[in-house]
């Protein structure tokens, strides 16, 4: 074998709350993140000795999360319920019910889930991450200009979703 | 700051908070070793071993085909030479029945008869 099993144990001890929470995140399903997260790490066995380090291996594992869990929600052929313009032509801040005590913890897969595909996996790098948008477009080979764009409709649409179903974050200047 | 800005960075450190990592069910760990151990079948991997087998390997490969070199050219020389010996033995056989031929014609016209 190219690694010994405790050193393999060890890495996937060390990175599975990375590799799972992308792959949840990005997928929207428990089980499916399950079986892209240990897909991840199996590759990583199989790749791990062209990895020179502990840096290089957090890189490649979120990385290679990345991709493998867009490749599940391409196949499962997931899409949003909704457009997102046709969900903000829906809803408008002005006709909301009252606001909820749901917090966004408990509320934020199902608004992530909401997101197109790209969006989400920018949204999630920044904030669960909390990479740089320049490190983001590193990883996904797009440009800066890109990157950001979805940012920013990302969020944008996020905090419209939230506030429609949540009222925590209703604040608009006027 | 202007209030929106205000309000976006709020909002996003709240997603900050809330995006914290997600834990597996238990025995993940376990599960990825078992995968692991079922796909990692014993097959002969040059660029997988250890430096000294690695080695070695290359080293027994890379005899194996010089011997086969050596050989292949010592069975390709010897085959010339029987050539070379073939074409000279007929070349000589050629030269023979000319010689007989030629005695024989010498003979016939000095009125000699041999035998039959």
């Amino acid at each position: 074998m190219a690694i010994a099993d405790d050193e393999f144990r060890s890495l996937i001890e060390i990175h599975q709350r990375m590799v799972f929470s992308i792959a949840l995140r990005v997928t929207g399903d428990p089980s499916t993140a399950e079986e892209v997260a240990q897909d991840v790490f199996l590759e990583l066995h199989r790749s791990v000795e062209r990895l020179a380090n502990a840096e290089h291996i957090r890189f490649w594992l979120r990385r290679v999360a990345v991709h493998r869990s867009t490749d599940a929600l391409r196949r499962r052929a997931h899409r949003p319920e909704f457009a997102a313009e046709e969900w903000e032509e829906q809803h408008s801040l002005e006709d909301d019910a009252p606001i909820s005590s749901i917090n966004l913890q408990a509320r934020l897969d199902e608004l992530l889930r909401a997101l197109p595909e790209p969006m989400r996996v920018v949204v999630v790098l920044r904030y669960q991450e909390e990479m740089l948008p320049d490190e983001i477009a590193r990883m996904l080979g797009k440009s800066v200009a890109s990157v950001k764009s979805h940012l920013h409709h990302g969020l944008k649409l996020l905090r419209r979703k939230a506030a429609v179903t949540m009222k925590e974050y209703v604040r608009e200047p006027a | 700051m202007n209030q929106l800005e205000e309000l976006s960075s709020e909002f996003e450190r709240e997603l900050t908070r809330a995006m914290r990592g997600v834990d597996p069910a238990e025995g993940f760990a376990d599960r990825v070793m078992a995968r692991a151990q079922v796909n990692a079948k014993p097959r002969v991997r040059l660029f997988g071993m250890p430096l000294r087998a690695r080695v070695w390997t290359s080293g027994a490969i890379a005899a194996a085909l010089l011997t086969g070199i050596f050989i292949g050219e010592e069975i390709h020389l010897r085959h010339q030479r029987e050539e070379a010996a073939q074409q000279q033995f007929e070349l000589a056989m050629r030269i023979t029945d000319r010689t007989l031929e030629h005695v024989q014609q010498q003979l016939w016209d000095a009125g000699v008869r041999l035998g039959n």
